[in-house]
């Protein structure tokens, strides 16, 4: 068989052989992510902070978001556009 | 002995007395070879060690070539002839490796095997430019774009090719992003670019850790010339994902790759001697070594297409492209060309299962030809008693 044929032959039965390995591969993977599909990692459950352990930073942080929304409201604008920069205890 | 007898035995013990035409020629190909790693950035990881060794190779009366009985390389060499380096690069490959994009959308596999058209092209091609086909399938295999394997059939089909073979491999692997972007353009409308692709599926652990070991025993069981090469790739990829071997995982995807690169690449060089490297066969290579880029690019797009059209348009058929592995470089080039259409466009992951693909394709490739023309001794069990039977020889004598 002249050399030229022969080479088209391989390729030929060479690619067969490649698309029948990796769709094999694709049947396996399929069949796997079919019986085995993803589950969340179940999420530790969140730490509930009671009033009296709530610290005195996240306290004042709830003040000022309020405030916050309070001005906002008040003054017909968007919370963006105010900036409250000093907070003094009365 | 006088002055001048003196003289003259100096001068003679020394390179320039005997330096050769071919030798000075390849002192300049290892030069330019060092100026595209070092200026240009062309694969420099690989291109610089190649190009040194290249050039300690061609000084005269170093000893450095590859065939140099006791040299440095000799020694190195030992690890291309006997195919242990190529599969620890694999191992490398394979911890480095997340197969998570080509698990949660296994059809892409198809365009890592469509991708390989380049290589049968190529074979094609090289048997009429008169090649043996033991040769013109070590030649073949540069349209896989993937170095070790490249390297790895060379050493086993075609030993006295090997240096051009790799030099071609790793250079048009270096040149992806230059090759493939126009062949992508001209064969996909502005509409197919456009597609953006469904967000991909999370993958389970479990199925991440069972697809190394079943497609190891798969592909074994029906290639079992490549059992090195995807052995030791699905060997790195369990590392990785079983959790349970840290240290090996670290050490394979840094330290191990890093010296096995070095190694590797300096026989490469080592074996690049103007008695091997300056023939027509190393011309023919070069232009070959193009034309299987070209046409595995457009083997993948073509085959991309297809899948555009089956899927009713889900499929963005640049994502083909990478199907030549070359990873993650051919996958960064299918994201480049996709934005230059719609910025907003994020194919990398969706190209990285094609990507990988191509990794498993090419070395599967390279069994089917392993099964036809090699020489039965396929298991890694047979060179490993043969490498060891020849280490034991030399030093017997």
């Amino acid at each position: 068989m002249p050399p030229l044929l022969e080479a088209i032959q391989i390729s030929f039965l060479a690619m067969i052989v490649i698309f029948l390995v990796l769709g094999i591969l694709i049947g396996v993977i399929k069949v796997l992510v079919h019986f085995l599909p993803y589950t969340e990692e179940p999420v530790p459950p969140a730490r509930t902070q009671s009033p009296v352990a709530a610290t005195g930073a996240s306290q004042e942080e709830e003040h000022i978001a309020a405030i916050h929304a309070v001005l906002a409201h008040h003054l017909g604008k968007a919370p963006q556009d105010i900036h409250i920069q000093h907070i003094t205890s009365l | 002995m006088n002055f001048q007898d003196a003289i003259n035995k100096i001068l003679h013990s020394t390179g320039f007395a005997t330096i050769e035409p071919g030798q000075g020629l390849m002192i300049v190909i290892s030069l330019v070879l060092l100026y595209l790693a070092i200026w240009k950035k062309f694969e420099p990881l690989l291109l610089l060690p190649i190009g040194f060794g290249c050039l300690l190779a061609n000084l005269p009366l170093s000893l450095m070539a590859n065939t140099d009985e006791g040299g440095l390389f000799n020694f190195f060499y030992y690890g291309v002839k006997h195919q242990i380096l190529p599969p620890l690069i694999f191992l490398g490959v394979g911890a480095l490796t997340d197969f998570g994009p080509l698990l949660a959308n296994p059809s892409t596999l198809l365009l890592g095997a469509a991708a390989q058209i380049g290589v049968y092209t190529t074979l094609i091609g090289a048997v009429a430019l008169g090649f043996s086909l033991q040769e013109a399938s070590a030649i073949g295999i540069i349209g896989g774009a993937d170095g070790p394997t490249s390297i790895f059939l060379a050493a086993k089909l075609a030993p006295h090719l090997l240096a051009p073979i790799a030099i071609a491999a790793y250079s048009y692997m270096s040149l992806v992003p230059l090759i493939q972007p126009p062949i992508m353009r001209l064969l996909t409308t502005e509409k197919e670019r456009q597609v953006k692709m469904e967000q991909l599926k999370p993958i389970s652990q479990t199925v991440k850790i069972i697809f190394p070991i079943a497609s190891t025993v798969i592909i074994v069981l029906m290639l079992p010339g490549v059992a090195p090469l995807i052995g030791m790739l699905m060997l790195g990829n369990l590392f990785r994902e079983c959790g349970v071997t840290a240290r090996l995982h670290e050490t394979s995807q840094t330290h191990l790759i890093n010296i096995v690169t070095i190694l590797l690449a300096l026989a490469v060089g080592s074996s690049m001697t103007a008695a091997t490297f300056l023939t027509w066969s190393t011309i023919k290579i070069i232009i070959l070594g193009l034309a299987a880029f070209c046409v595995a690019t457009a083997g993948g797009v073509l085959f991309g297409k297809l899948m555009y059209v089956i899927s009713k348009g889900k499929v963005n058929p640049l994502i083909g492209s990478a199907g030549v592995s070359a990873v993650p470089m051919a996958a960064r080039v299918s994201q480049k060309v996709g934005q230059e259409t719609d910025k907003s466009n994020f194919l990398l992951m969706h190209a990285m299962g094609p990507n990988v693909a191509g990794v498993i394709g090419s070395a599967v490739a390279a069994g089917v030809f392993l099964s036809l023309f090699g020489s039965g001794d396929a298991g890694a069990g047979h060179t490993a008693i043969e490498a060891l039977k020849t280490i034991t020889a030399s030093l017997g004598q």
